[in-house]
């Protein structure tokens, strides 16, 4: 049977076993996953409406249940190395739909935000913050759409940062405080030399 | 005339400009002047960044927000990503002390300071709302009404989700915007998983192309099961993914659906009589004709 791989054979293994060792256990990671989430996610029973409307889970191996099941034994390395993770659209349908009134969306989100502080995260996230931090859009304009905005009778670019790229410092600004471009263009570096 | 900061975010104004003029142009003559809010930038992206760290995210998201402080304007916006990062940012700056001083230590460093003075709208609910605009009032305004055709409403996923954070009711099977299209003289058709997201969004579409397209492939196939001419959206990122992700779904997995899509205030100036060409609609990746042939 196909399923997923890791290019680590250690995770392989890991994938294959099903039982829940204590020692793989931190309880530090549900707290922190709550916290950053504002989620009981240890109030989660199971039930799994979750996985049954999500867009992802007919198309990948994704089980925003699985995942809950994660936050809540504190599997954090399991949870934060899985590829998986970036499946989730944010649709929160499983959040509205969550008979408990958790937030699974928001607990991804803080997986997320955890799997990044490892470098844990996928190029194309980090490509939108460089993006931004030269022109202030993750989408910037380009010269088909100025022409394309001109003959509409509008300004080829619009009063964004893109009309005014004196605002663009500021951004700089607060993504240096975060040391957030830096560590993008570091990390997309080491990935793609 | 109400006043609001007008709020672009990316896509619409760099990608189909056409939403962006229309937006402008149609709310005009429904009481509504939408001011350039200048020197704003993206939202940021809240699937690309709020992945990455949220507090970054706050604090990026208060940026644009303190801009319309200071115009002393709320804001309102035409793109369900933009306004999950600029609505539930503001929200949450307003009610949770720490966030806000947290954010506002960042401010600080640009000498900004996030107040909390202004709230945030996206332009579809101030259309909607009979004490603003209203659906009486859109329907006064139609002059070349999209008779005989069938339109599937896409929501898309952060205008009315997560509902405990917004305020517009249930996100099972709503049919507010429904109503603003029908008031065009279209019929709005039901279709099958009608709230499911457009496959785009969470970085998804960046991550995993074929993946986020075969979300938007299921949601086509069920809106041409019931026979519908055109989609319309509230949400530039959920056009381009309907848009141009067709080109990509026929290169990927050759099917060809040619089904044109609108941002509904593009079919709102084709209905208030506005040109296809001040619409810029030949811009869109997909043909708008076959539509465009049944209502001009």
């Amino acid at each position: 049977m196909a399923t997923k791989n890791y290019p680590d054979p250690i995770l392989n293994e890991k994938l294959r076993d099903r039982y829940y060792h204590r020692d793989q256990s931190n309880p530090e990671f549900t707290k922190e996953i709550e916290k950053i989430a504002g989620t009981m996610a240890h109030m989660c029973f199971q039930c799994g409406t979750c996985t049954a409307g999500c867009p992802s889970a007919p198309r990948s191996s994704y089980r925003i249940r699985e995942f809950m099941r994660r936050a809540v034994l504190g599997l954090e390395d399991e949870a934060l190395t899985d590829p998986d993770l970036w499946f989730c659209t944010t649709c929160y349908s499983c959040t509205d739909r969550c008979p408990r009134d958790l937030a699974p969306t928001d607990v991804i989100m803080a997986m997320r935000n955890l799997a990044a502080r490892r470098d844990i995260v996928p190029v194309n996230f980090l490509k939108t913050v460089q993006a931004i931090y030269s022109s202030g859009h993750g989408v910037p304009n380009n010269d088909v759409n100025r022409a394309a905005r001109e003959k509409l009778g509008m300004t080829r670019d619009p009063p964004t940062t893109s009309m005014y790229p004196e605002y663009i410092k500021g951004i700089q600004k607060i993504l240096d405080h975060y040391g957030l471009k830096e560590r993008a263009d570091r990390i997309i570096k080491e990935r793609e030399g | 005339m109400r006043e609001y900061a007008f709020f672009l975010g990316c896509i619409a104004p760099n990608r189909y400009p056409g939403a962006e003029s229309a937006s402008i142009i149609t709310s005009r003559r429904l009481g509504i002047e939408l001011l350039p809010l200048n020197g704003a930038s993206c939202c940021p992206a809240p699937g690309a960044f709020g992945s990455i760290d949220l507090n970054i995210w706050y604090a990026m998201a208060a940026r644009n927000l303190v801009l319309a402080e200071q115009m002393e304007r709320d804001i309102a916006l035409i793109c369900n990503g933009c306004y999950k990062s600029i609505y539930e940012v503001n929200h949450k700056l307003k009610h949770n002390d720490e966030l806000r001083d947290g954010v506002n230590e960042v401010l600080k460093e640009i000498d900004m300071e996030f107040k909390g003075s202004i709230d945030v709208w996206h332009l579809a609910e101030l259309l909607y709302d009979e004490n603003i605009v209203g659906v009486e009032k859109i329907r006064e305004s139609v002059k070349v009404p999209l008779t005989g055709t069938k339109i599937a409403v896409h929501y898309g996923c952060h205008l009315m989700k997560p509902k405990k954070e917004r305020h517009m009711g249930s996100t099972e099977a709503p049919r507010w915007i429904e109503e603003l299209v029908e008031a065009l003289g279209a019929e709005a058709v039901e279709y099958r998983n009608k709230m499911q997201c457009c496959g785009a969004g969470g970085g998804v579409r960046g991550y995993d192309l074929p993946h986020s397209l075969d979300i938007t492939n299921e949601k086509l196939q069920n809106m041409i099961e019931v026979g519908a001419d055109a989609v319309t959206e509230v949400c530039p990122f959920c056009q381009l993914q309907f848009d141009r992700g067709q080109i990509e779904i026929e290169e990927k997995f050759g099917i060809k659906y040619d089904m044109p899509v609108f941002h509904y205030n593009e079919l709102l100036g084709l209905a208030q009589g506005m040109s296809p060409s001040e619409l810029g609609l030949d811009l869109h990746a997909i043909s708008t004709e076959p539509f465009l042939k049944k209502v001009l």
